[in-house]
């Protein structure tokens, strides 16, 4: 028998039970629609988290204080140390050249920013002049401050894109003074005298957009030099609030971290490491840890698309086993005119095929309506959009491998039927 | 002596009803068809016509005894081997018609060229065979739009089909005025004619006086197999427009 004429009686009677037809496929569309739209929204979720994570710069090894560790530091004599621009600086000056770069920043809390007669209200940090090399991020327009600014706690900023607009819309800011006054409520510890003082703060550079990061927008910000944070803005100083290490290349992070740990410890006089009044930690790891996160996220959602396809399986199995029951007299009739075994076998066999590869396509493009869908939520916007070809052909493989699984055997039922038998069903 | 197309030494079939019970539907039959003949076989309810039928036409194996169908031991026959002689030697007529109701007349005269034999001129030798039964303007009704003697026709068109050595029918009048069997009877008398072999079972004597030969069974054996001197014509009887059972 040729399979052409296989294909024309399976599709004529998927046809001729249109409904029943349609319902059974109803298991494997749903199936195949949830795998695809889990896989791809999985898939997408994992992604937009790791560029997230790359957006912060590559190769980071980063470091922040600790306090109140297990040994109860904070309240034994021995005092947890603050990390310090010394540290960092010895860092520097330990690694060379085996690093890329370094630097120290300490949180300034939110001012009230006035320039050109607009007001804002932003972040504050205080950065070391390496920041642009590390975070991979360079000024668009100006220059970034450099060392000496640090020296002399030079009163310059480097504004982010965001808060340039909104501060000078179209004039350029580079030159301009601005004015920080303490925001209601936020910052850092300085005096009362501080607060009452407005700054004044001449723009340097304006930073390259760079979109936001967890949702929060990384273009509204501005950066000072730390040292000018630490006198100026916040009074807190002997302290920074992280320490940044850029390795040259993936692979030489493990080392970098293990360097900028012996080197803190030991700066830090501390000899168990367990006692560490810091963390160090390193990119690599961040992105393993959530990538196995987002990893399990995405098989266990394809876990959930799997067991719909396993029902919509036995769905299928069913339908098969009561259409071959229908049809036994049709089975006795085609064996009296010369059908074998095989060519009912085919029959029944490419009809459940035909079933479950239909589903299968009309779950794929489900699946793919439900991921643009998801896509119109604001909130998963930004995921990108992932049915990988990959992704549909193993679904289609499935589906195809879901009818030969459960139509294997309703189908051999029906070709082992005596012909005199079956011609004799009722 | 001319050759048999069918050839049966003490062919013997029992059913099995559960454990204990067993039937004897056939006690050991000899038969002789040669081509060209025309027999009824005939014999009260359950003597085992339709058992017999079922083993000439390779739908059922025999149990004991030796069937050599056209020079062949059936016998010793695979069931994909006996598949490709329902095919191509054997043509089937049920007292039921058993068409496919999904298909129309011409797509179930093509059934067996689908399963084998020659796949060219598939729509050409359907419609020729279903002319030759006086139905080629039928061929894209359904079964359920055709009268019981229509049926019956479109099934004879599909066991002629692959030009069988034999045509096999068990009781195709059964269900048929007396008019429609007399049709039926014209178109085998006149396959008879070209020389095909023609095995009917019926319960009607009217009938079977149609034929060249008649079988008598009882109790699974042949008890009585006799010539008729002078068949009746089924044409004649349609001519003068009187049933062919009247
Ligand atoms: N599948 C079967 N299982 C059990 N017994 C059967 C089966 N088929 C036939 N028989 C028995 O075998 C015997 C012969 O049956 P068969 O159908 O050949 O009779 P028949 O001569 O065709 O009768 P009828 O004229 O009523 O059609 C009967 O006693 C019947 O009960
Ligand atoms: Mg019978």
């Amino acid at each position: 028998m040729k399979l052409y004429d296989s294909f024309r009686s399976a599709l004529q009677s998927l046809v001729v039970n249109k409904l029943r037809s349609a319902l059974t496929m109803l298991g494997v569309i749903i199936g195949v629609a949830a795998v695809i739209a889990m896989v791809s929204v999985g898939n997408g979720a994992s992604q937009s988290v790791q560029n997230t994570i790359l957006n912060l710069g590559s190769n980071l090894v980063t470091v922040q204080p600790q306090f109140g560790n297990d040994n109860g530091l904070k309240g034994a004599g021995a005092q947890a140390q603050n990390l310090t621009l010394d540290d960092m600086r010895s860092i520097q000056d330990q690694l060379g050249a085996s690093i890329a770069a370094a630097e120290a920043e300490q949180q300034a809390g939110r001012w009230q920013v006035t320039a050109a007669g607009q007001n804002w209200n932003t972040q504050v940090s205080g950065v070391t002049e390496d920041y642009p090399i590390v975070r991979d991020w360079g000024v668009d327009s100006g220059e970034f401050f450099a060392t000496s600014d640090l020296n002399v706690n030079a009163q310059v900023a480097v504004l982010g894109a965001t808060t340039a607009t909104n501060l000078f819309g179209d004039i350029d800011p580079v030159g301009q003074t601005i004015q920080l006054r303490q925001a209601f409520g936020g910052g850092g510890q300085g005096g009362g005298q501080q607060r009452a003082r407005i700054l004044n703060f001449r723009v340097v550079g304006v930073l390259g957009i760079k979109g936001s990061t967890f949702g929060f927008s990384r273009d509204d910000q501005i950066l000072v030099p730390l040292t000018t944070a630490q006198h100026v803005l916040t009074g807190q100083l002997n302290r920074v609030s992280q320490i940044v290490v850029k390795a040259t290349s993936s692979d030489t992070m493990e080392l970098t971290t293990s360097d900028v740990n012996n080197i803190l410890l030991q700066r830090h006089n501390i000899g168990d490491p367990a006692n560490a009044d810091f963390t160090v930690t390193n990119q690599n790891d961040t992105l393993a840890a959530l990538s196995s996160v987002t990893g399990t996220f995405t098989l266990l959602l394809g876990a959930i698309g799997g067991i719909s396809l396993l029902v919509g399986g036995i769905g299928i199995m069913n339908i098969m086993l009561v259409s071959v029951n229908e049809r036994t007299r049709e089975i006795g009739i085609r064996k009296a005119v010369g059908a074998r075994r095989g060519d009912i076998l085919n029959q029944f066999l490419i009809e459940a095929i035909a079933l479950t590869g239909l589903g299968g396509v009309i779950g794929i493009l489900l699946g793919w309506a439900i991921t643009v869908v998801v896509h119109q939520i604001p909130q998963a916007a930004s995921l990108p959009l992932l049915i990988t070809s990959g992704t549909v052909i193993i679904a289609v493989g499935v589906s195809v491998a879901i009818g030969v699984v459960f139509g294997l055997y309703p189908a051999m039922r029906a070709a082992r039927l005596h012909p005199i038998q079956a011609l004799r069903y009722e | 002596m001319i050759q048999s197309v069918v050839q049966l030494r003490g062919v013997t079939k029992t059913y099995r009803i559960g454990r204990e019970i067993t039937v004897n539907a056939l006690r050991g039959v000899d038969l002789d068809v040669r081509a060209a003949e025309f027999v009824a076989i005939m014999g009260p309810s359950g003597s085992g016509k339709s058992t017999l039928m079922n083993i000439l036409g390779c739908l059922d194996v025999a149990d004991g005894g030796t069937y050599i169908l056209a020079g062949e031991n059936v016998g010793k026959l695979s069931d994909g081997q006996l598949a490709g002689i329902r095919n191509k030697h054997v043509g089937f007529v049920f007292q039921t018609y058993n068409l496919l109701s999904r298909l129309n007349a011409i797509e179930n005269v093509e059934l067996p060229l689908i399963y084998g034999g020659d796949r060219k001129q598939r729509r050409e030798r359907a419609l020729a065979a279903l002319e030759q039964v006086g139905l080629g303007d039928r061929i894209h009704h359904r079964p359920s739009e055709l009268s019981g003697g229509q049926q019956q026709r479109v099934a004879i068109a599909r066991a002629l089909l692959n030009d069988p050595s034999m045509i096999l029918a068990d009781e195709p009048t059964g269900n048929l005025d007396s008019r429609s069997s007399a049709e039926i009877l014209s178109i085998f008398q006149r396959l008879n004619d070209m020389g095909k072999t023609v095995v009917m079972v019926t319960h009607e004597p009217d009938v079977a006086a149609h034929c060249k030969r008649i079988v008598r069974m009882r109790d699974g054996l042949i008890a009585r197999d006799e010539l008729v001197p002078r068949p009746r014509r089924a044409e004649d009887e349609l001519a003068v427009g009187i049933g062919a059972a009247e």
